[in-house]
């Protein structure tokens, strides 16, 4: 949807095409995040919307993922316990001990992807570091915590 | 504060008791005994590990914290996996599987499935935070000194407790491939248990986090390495499985004891999930895998090496589960019955993968080749436990509390020093510990997610959350930790044994209740008190702002130049 091509994340000029109102991008190129509220409940911009939907929905799937074949063999025994054929695993263990892990990675892949995605949308690019150089960190520590009175 | 003083008083304490007792540690089975090419593997990997550490020697505290936050993806992801990839996921989750069934399977879930929490929830916004260590964050994020200390108190508690499972593997491995050294006084385990750990104290306060992080890809590559190749050819000589062991082993499952794969022999539904809970709660409030987000250079990065990060340790956790069927099994057939009494004793299991190796009739270079292993994964993760929980007394509470005006060579010093009085601590505990591997492990990330995790989760996702608030949470979450820490005797030679708690709330497991509790004491204080100033919610949301940052700066950076470059949230 975006046509950002370049690389100039600061460019304000840059605008997508819009279906009569404001579209979604064109909003939170307004926004300044330092005045909207922080709620994971509340998604205050269009951008956080779209991610909560994301994380939120993510979470979910996670939550059955993980959960789900212990509570089910709780609740069903039979049938959770019967071996699977070819495989040889009973059916609980194989969904606790290889679905569980490779559907957390498979997720992970999921969001990642989608954030991607997202961060397209509303034209966001990562800051590369140049070629690396001596970082010029050495005083940080002091700098940005030091000198804390109570 | 004082409580905890209390604790770690009554800690040490303990351990004069403990030394009284002289019961060796020998796992049954293991061919122990001084071998020669298992040991040269060994020494040259240790000696590999610290040419690494002192080529990349570093004096400056952002090298040391942070390696100057020049990693990349990959690289950052195997630092991940290898950081996480301890002693307690090396040796002691084969362990579980093949001791407790089922119920084992509860941390490789909780120890996989919690990286995609800490990748949606926390990762990135870490990263903008931009703060170098955990304790950091919290002192930074509610503006409290009492909160930083209690953060750094928690860091360098897990460290410590963390590192007790790893001293115990690196011991019983030792004593696989050097056999007992006969020192007067000690038995073989403890005698190799201390000459890792020192080995491993030489190495980290000579090298700092950048060292490490170089290092880790190393031991990664090498851990990952040795396990893989120790279950397939285990799985291809024993007759177990061809190419593809993680699945394989399926069909051998039913064959072994009820004990392997009833659902609930190993422990209660309710215990499984309440395990599962607390270790993927604490896989998002360990200080040092979060450290490892600061080290990229951007959000993006930070969440695609999670993902490879999660990757890496996968590898790992399919293959675990099929070690423990191939060990339980040959372990029965060639020693005695895994199961009913006496059964395999805990030290065998923590064991079982190089005893799989052994007992499959490998090489003994080869057995060696994975027993080294397992001594890269628990250098690794205490090289990571020990930065973190150092940096925790230099920076958060001695350059911070105790002597703002330090200059880099005392933090250094002090952060060096503290390293050696963890490793100190560490094998005085680890002489005669009591649990297995992954159990002590565990207590660890029941603190993690108990006291920490609440902290990062709504310090990140709820600007409200103030400093009373995160007060109240904390020490609450301390008391709750303890409180089935004493019920079952974990600190002290006499439990209290309340049988009521050790059933709903077993230490392993505590986080499924004290999680809950925190985040309600937490959010209640912090709706009856006043909201948190605006620089710190400012901050809140820099953190949420999809915006790119420039890679030195901080969330409190961006709040200050906002504000006309006024003071940072934390100088209010």
């Amino acid at each position: 949807m975006p046509d950002n091509t370049t690389h100039e994340p600061e460019n304000e000029e840059r605008t997508v095409a819009t279906d009569g109102g404001r579209s979604d991008v064109e909003r939170e190129k307004e926004i300044d995040y330092l005045d909207v509220e922080i709620n994971l409940l509340k998604p205050g911009t269009p951008f956080m919307r779209d991610h909560n939907r994301v994380i939120l929905s993510g979470f979910a799937l996670w939550a059955v993922i993980v959960f789900g074949p212990i509570t089910a063999t709780r609740l069903a025994p039979g049938v959770m316990t019967q071996t699977i054929p070819g495989l040889g695993f009973p059916l609980h263990y194989f969904l606790i001990a290889i679905v569980g892990p490779g559907g957390a990675l498979l997720l992970s892949v999921w969001y990642v992807r989608k954030r991607d995605k997202i961060d397209e949308k509303y034209g966001i690019e990562q800051i590369q570091a140049p070629e690396t150089t001596q970082t010029d960190t050495s005083s940080e520590p002091a700098a940005t915590d030091g000198g804390v009175d109570r | 504060m004082n409580g905890l003083a209390f604790t770690v008083l009554s800690l040490i304490g303990d351990t004069s008791i403990l030394l009284q007792g002289d019961e060796e540690l020998l796992p049954e089975g293991l061919n122990i005994g001084f071998k020669p090419i298992p040991a040269i593997i060994v020494i040259a990997m240790m000696g590999l590990f610290l040419a690494a550490g002192v080529f990349y020697k570093v004096a400056d505290t952002s090298d040391m914290w942070v390696a100057g936050r020049s990693i990349g993806n990959i690289e950052n992801g195997m630092a991940i996996g290898s950081n996480w990839m301890s002693a307690a996921s090396y040796l002691g989750m084969a362990a579980l599987i093949a001791l407790s069934g089922v119920y084992g399977l509860a941390f490789v879930v909780g120890w996989t499935t919690g990286y995609f929490v800490l990748l949606i929830f926390l990762a990135a916004q870490m990263r903008r935070f931009g703060k170098y260590t955990a304790p950091d964050f919290v002192g930074d994020r509610f503006n409290s000194d009492a909160a930083r200390a209690i953060a750094a108190v928690t860091t360098f508690l897990i460290g410590f407790v963390y590192a007790l499972g790893q001293a115990r593997g690196m011991g019983l491995v030792g004593l696989y491939i050097l056999g007992d050294p006969g020192i007067p006084g000690l038995s073989g385990y403890q005698a190799m248990m201390i000459i890792f750990m020192v080995i491993t104290i030489a190495y980290l306060s000579l090298s700092g986090m950048l060292g490490a992080t170089k290092t880790m890809v190393l031991q990664y590559v090498i851990l990952i390495g040795a396990f893989l190749i120790g279950v397939l050819v285990t799985g291809w000589t024993a007759g177990y499985s061809t190419f593809l062991p993680q699945l394989e082993y399926g069909a051998l499952i039913t064959e072994l004891s009820s004990e392997f794969y009833d659902p609930f022999a190993g422990g209660s539904y309710y215990l499984w999930v309440a395990t599962a809970f607390s270790l993927i709660f604490g896989t998002c409030g360990l200080p040092h895998v979060l450290v490892r987000f600061y080290t990229v250079e951007n959000e993006r990065t930070a969440r695609w090496s999670c993902t490879w990060g999660l990757f890496f340790i996968c590898l790992l956790y399919l293959s675990a589960p099929a070690y423990a069927a191939f060990g339980t099994d040959l372990y029965s057939n060639e020693v005695r019955p895994a199961y009913g009494d006496p059964g395999m004793s805990g030290e065998a299991g923590d064991v079982i993968v190089v005893l799989a190796t052994q007992l499959a009739g490998l090489p003994t270079w080869l057995v060696g080749f994975v027993a080294a292993g397992g001594i890269a994964a628990a250098v690794a993760t205490v090289a990571g436990l020990f930065i973190a929980g150092s940096s925790a007394i230099s920076h958060d509470i001695y350059a911070n509390i105790i002597n703002p005006d330090a200059t880099q060579r005392q933090q250094v010093l002090v952060g060096r020093l503290s390293i050696v009085a963890l490793g100190v601590l560490t094998i005085l505990f680890s002489l005669n510990p009591a649990q297995p591997i992954a159990a002590l492990v565990g207590f660890a990330f029941s603190l993690a997610a108990i006291v920490l995790f609440p902290m990062f989760f709504l310090g990140l996702w709820w600007e409200n959350t103030n400093r009373p608030g995160a007060l109240a949470g904390m020490s609450t979450g301390l008391i709750v930790w303890l409180i089935p820490m004493f019920n079952e005797g974990h600190f002290q030679t006499t439990p209290w044994g309340i049988g009521f708690l050790e059933t709903w709330m077993p230490a392993i497991g505590s986080g499924l209740i004290g999680v809950p509790v925190v985040f309600a004491v937490t959010i209640a204080v912090s709706l009856v008190t006043a909201e948190p100033p605006l620089e710190t919610k400012q901050m809140v949301r820099q953190c949420h702002s999809p915006e790119p940052m420039p890679k030195d700066k901080t969330a409190a950076d961006v709040v200050a130049e906002k504000n006309g470059g006024g003071p940072t949230p934390a100088d209010d």
